[in-house]
Order: structure tokens, then sequence, then C-alpha cells
């Protein structure tokens, strides 16, 4: 039992949050300027995915309550910011855009955490599948009100003040990620984890469901209206299909895909997930045969991998060089497979490449539920002492002893 | 005074009457065993007790207080812990983090100040950390706190239930067959360590169990339920040789 060390917990706090600060700070500079907006748009996007991502884990990883609406809270945030931009607080925004923008974060905030309460007391005492078609309807719900709200911009949109600032859209989704891990590291956070397992024994131990569960979810729902108020001025744009079930469904991939209840998955599938697609939007006009031969590639490398993982049990170096020998020969097959078809003229077509954004996805997803079903990092957390035992030092007692 | 007191308690779930005007009273260091065949109503009774139902009709008082109909959280905090039949642990959360979760509903700390890592919330897991290990070293399972409670063998899992039960600082432990699935040496074990929770710790034990030696040598008194309903109440040696139970258990003589 190690002692609780003021000093040493005051140094660690002041050292990560300065070294947060930089971070953000330099992030930002680095992107600035007119040749890169681009790079800062899509990094903006990338940051404001990963606090919808962990703030959605927080809730259904985390608490275990199945939400598909997560979009809704989002919106809710963006319109805030929006609408008050544009508005009351014009002056504001034009004047001092950096504090307008803190400010919105904060409103959009509020608004979607307020939301989130009223929906989440009558709602959560559903469970597992209604509580899902619960969400879905007030995702649903919010999208068709912002449709048909004349000050809302209806279907058209609300145009509002551009004010950028990669600073903030990292310096969120790093508020978002720590007060996580706070969360977790804490007997609070135990009491979180206690109801996704089992809300009876919970109960019997005395936890308050309801309280919980309404926390986690204003709490998600608040991280997910401060992102959509950057977002909205990050665009300048805000309209009703930004927010559709669409998006609901890709931050809830992210979540699955990292690792239900993981946050440095969820935050590493929220990048990724986001620029696989649109770092595609680049790709070339192919012959039909190569895209085909890659599939059928892929598909070899995932029956032998499947093979492995049901019928071998011997060790882990073997183990790991048979997989790296199942993805070599998909590779392989992959690469003779579209060399061939390319000289049958029914494949000699062009296709443009860009076209198979949404399938790469799609196929992604397949290919790791079917070799990974708890997602890249299943349960697990990145640590410094995990780092320490992949580099092959002894990990401090510290970090595992009680 | 009595500790708890089960008032004409009924519970019926459309036509079927579950449990049947049942009364009895545990009086405080009481090792009390509730005994019955299968579809008696003995968990349907711990499940009134622990609020996860609200009896039809009758009424519940524990410690003064009248908890009937109280929520599942509430009766716990006021100090009535339980073990389950089919054993319910949290599953992917270490036998040390299950005990913590026993622990947590006295805990003093906001959200907020776990969320900022404030020194109190730290200072607070460290506590409540350091005290479910006490625990886990009174049912002997010091050894697996870092183990995930799902890979534990099944004898111990139930006696993580018990640890996990007793981390509540509870009045009134109920035990829902904590000897099932044991084998003998584990069950002489256990029937140690109940006692030494009563004798050591002061906690009231209440149990339902079909081993009728493990309950017979346990218990001071038992009640013995049918068909929801009360048929012999009284020592071991009572219910042992009272016709009705034998009836119960074996049928009667046609």
């Amino acid at each position: 039992m190690t002692q609780f060390n003021f000093g040493k917990w005051f140094g660690t706090r002041a050292i990560s949050i300065l070294v947060a600060l930089i971070f953000c700070f330099l992030l930002d500079k680095f992107m600035q300027g007119a040749d890169k907006s681009y790079g800062r748009f899509l990094m903006s996007l990338a940051g404001i995915y990963v606090t919808l991502a962990v703030s959605l884990n927080l809730i259904n990883g985390i608490t275990g309550q199945f939400s598909i609406g997560h979009a809704a809270f989002y919106q809710i945030g963006a319109y805030t910011g929006a609408v008050l931009a544009a508005n009351k607080f014009s002056a504001l925004a034009a004047s001092k855009p950096l504090l307008w923008l803190l400010l919105s974060a904060l409103f959009g905030a509020i608004a979607a955490g307020l939301a989130g309460l009223v929906v989440g007391i009558p709602s959560l005492r559903l469970k597992g599948d209604y509580l899902a078609v619960v969400t879905l309807g007030i995702g649903e719900i919010v999208t068709i009100i912002a449709k048909n709200q004349k000050s809302l911009g209806e279907a058209y949109g609300l145009s509002t003040a551009k004010i950028e600032s990669i600073f903030l859209i990292s310096l969120l989704a790093i508020t978002c990620i720590a007060v996580c891990r706070n969360l977790l590291k804490s007997a609070h956070g135990l009491a979180f984890l206690a109801v996704r397992e089992d809300e009876v024994a919970s109960a019997a131990m005395g936890v308050n469901l309801t309280r919980i569960k309404v926390t986690a979810f204003v709490i998600g729902s608040a991280f997910a209206g401060a992102a959509g108020a950057l977002y909205a001025h990050t665009k300048a744009f805000v309209s009703p299909p930004d927010f559709s079930m669409d998006v609901s469904f890709l931050i809830l991939t992210m979540v699955v895909l990292g690792g239900t209840g993981s946050i440095t998955g969820t935050t590493i599938a929220a990048v990724v997930l986001f620029l696989i697609p649109e770092k595609m939007r680049d790709l070339p006009y192919v012959q039909m045969g190569t895209p085909l031969g890659v599939a059928i590639g892929i598909i070899v490398a995932v029956v032998l991998l499947r093979k492995i993982q049901e019928s071998f049990h011997g060790a882990g170096s073997v183990r790991l060089a048979r997989n790296i020998g199942s993805v070599g020969s998909g590779a392989v097959v992959a690469f003779i497979m579209a060399k061939l078809l390319v000289m049958v003229p029914a494949f000699q077509g062009q296709i443009n490449g860009a076209l198979f954004r949404m399938p790469v996805l799609a196929i992604t997803l397949v290919v790791l539920m079917l070799l990974r079903p708890q997602g890249i990092f299943g349960h697990h957390e990145f640590s410094w002492s995990w780092v320490q035992k992949l580099l092959g030092k002894k990990a401090p007692e510290t970090e595992v002893a009680v | 005074m009595s500790l708890l007191k089960l008032d004409q308690a009924t519970i019926k779930f459309g036509g079927l009457v579950a449990v049947n005007s049942v009364s009895f009273e545990l009086e405080k260091g009481d090792l009390f065993g509730l005994i019955g065949p299968n579809g008696a109503g003995k968990t349907t009774c711990f499940n009134i007790i622990t609020g996860v139902y609200a009896p039809t009709s009758g009424k519940i008082n524990f410690d003064g207080r009248d908890i009937t109909g109280t929520p599942s959280n509430r009766i716990a905090q006021q100090g009535i812990c339980r073990t389950f039949q089919n054993i319910r642990l949290f599953h992917s959360l270490s036998s040390l983090e299950n005990v913590v979760v026993g622990g947590f509903l006295r805990h003093k700390t906001v959200l907020g100040s776990a969320l900022c890592y404030l020194p109190s919330a730290i200072k607070e897991t460290d506590e409540l950390k350091t005290k479910a290990l006490e625990l886990l070293e009174l049912v002997d399972l010091a050894d697996v706190a870092n183990t995930r409670s799902r890979d534990l063998p099944y004898g111990k899992q139930r006696r993580l239930e018990i640890a996990r039960a007793l981390a509540t600082q509870p009045k009134l432990l109920l035990l829902d067959e904590p000897a099932a699935g044991m084998n003998p040496q584990e069950k002489m074990e256990l029937l140690q360590m109940v006692k030494k929770i009563r004798d050591v710790l002061g906690v009231t034990v209440l149990l339902i169990e079909h081993d009728m030696k493990f309950v017979m040598n346990l218990c001071e008194r038992i009640l013995v339920l049918d068909h929801g309903e009360e048929i012999a109440q009284g020592p071991p040696a009572e219910i042992r040789s009272n016709p009705k139970v034998i009836a119960a258990y074996l049928g009667e003589a046609v």
C-alpha cells in the first residue's frame, strides 16, 4: 500500500496539464497558414470525433448503457453555439473570437447536458434494446426539429461565425480523455463499471443505478455538446445532415471497434475511422480487377487467421510467425489475383478508387469483428508500465500493487 | 427488539402466491436458516427483504424502521446485504475491485473530485482498497486480489461474493445457497467462515441452504417453507423430527 504523497500528486498533475497545454499550443501553431487549411479542417474534425467517441464510450462502454443517438447531443451543442453566435453574441464572436469559442463550447455543453438530463431520467429506466430504440428515436427527433424550425434554418441550415482553433479542439479532446481516465482510477469509476457488469448486483451493493446512469449520460452528452459547438464554428455552418443517424452510427462504430470501455482503443479508432475514408478521397482510377484481387487476398488472409485462432494453441512466437505468414500469403494472393484478373477483358474497366471509401470501412469492421470481436484494445488501457513491459523492462510495482 | 421482522409478508405474481403471509423475527446475532424444497419461495423471500420485489401485502421491519417497498440500494445502505444463488459478481473486474464496489456505498467524496482526480478521491479509493484487502484476507482470497473474478474457480467466487457483501458493512447478511457446488472440505471451511463472520464481526446471518447437514450444524434456528407457506420454525433438533417437514421433503405416505 503506497501512501498518498501530496507533493508527488501535485507535481505529476502540474506537469501533465502543462504538457497538454504546450502540446495543444504547438499543434495549433504547426497547423497555421493558408496552405494548410484542408489539413487543419481534417485535424479539427478528427479531434471532434475523438471527443464524441470517448464521451460515448463513457455511456456505452463504461456504464454499459447502449445509446445510439449520440449525434443528437452533438447537434444540440452545435445549434446552440451557432444560434448564439449569429444573434446575441455576434459582437463578441467578432471582437474576441477565441473567448467566444470557449464560451460557445461551454453553452453547448450546458444545453446538451440539460437535454441529456431530460432525456436520461425517463429513458434510462429501460435496458438494452429498448434503450437503444429510444436513443435512436431521440436522434431522429432532434434532427427533425432542426429541419422544420425556421429559426434553425430548416433543411438548409444555419451559417455562423467561422472561428478555427485546433488549440481548443485538442484541449477538449484531451480533457474528455482525462476525465474518463480519472473516473476509472477512482472507486466512483468502479461503481460505473459495476452497473455495466450487473445491475441487480450493483443495486444490492447499494449503488444508485439511476443516479450513475443519468450522470454518465449527462457528462457524455455535455462533452458531445461542447464538441458540437466547436464543430459549428470550425465549419461556420450547420445543417441537419451533419448530425444524421449515420453520424451516430459512425461514433458507435468507433467505440465498438476500439474496444468497448477502452479509452485508448476508442481514441485510436476514432482517428483511424475518420481519416481512412477522408484519405481515400484522393485514390486514383484503377482497373476493376485490382480491387477484386485485393478482396480475394483479404478473404484468404482472414480465413487463415481464423483457422489459427481456432485450432492453434502452441507458443506465442510460433503463433505470431503463423499470423504473419497468413497475412503475407493473403498479400501474395491479392497481388497475383489482381495481376491475373486485369488480364480478363471483363475486369479491365476503369473505376474511381475513391468509391471504395465506404466499402473499406465496412470490410474493416467485418474483418475486425471476425478476428477480434472485443475490439482492438478489448478492455485494456494504455499505461506506462505496459510500455516498459513492451520495452523489456520490469514494470514498477506501484502501478500494479494496491 | 428484533433486528428484522417479517409481518405477514405476501407476494403474488398473477395467480401464483410465491410467498404467503410469512412471519418471522431475527434477533441481533442470530444464525438463522431458511430451508424448503425447490420452489418453496426462499429466494423470493430474500428478494422481498432486499427490495428486489415489493411485497403485495405485509410489512418488513428492519432495525426499527419500516423498509417495505424501499429500493434495493437504500436497503443496502441501511445495512442488509446479500449474496446470490446464481453468482452475480462483476465479472470483468478483479476480486479487489469487486470488494471495493461493495464498500463504495459509504463513500463521502463527490463525483466531481473523482473526475478531477483530487487528493480526497484518491485517498478514499486507497482506503477502500485497503479495507477490501483486509476482507479478502478474511475469506482467504488475498492471493487472487488482482485476478479477474470471472477467472476464479467456483468456490472462490462464492467466497468473493461474501467478501463483497461484507464490504457494505451490513448488520444483516443474507446468504443464498452459499455452499452450493462446494466439496465437503470447502463446505467445512465455509461453515467456519460464517461462524467467524457472526462471532467476530457481529453480523446477523440469514441463509438459504439445501445441504441439511450444513444447515443443521450451523444454524441455531430454522424456518421451513413449502409452497410459499411456513410449515415449521424452531431449533434444528425440532425441525429434524417435525412430521410436516419430513412430508414436505419426502412426500406423505399414501
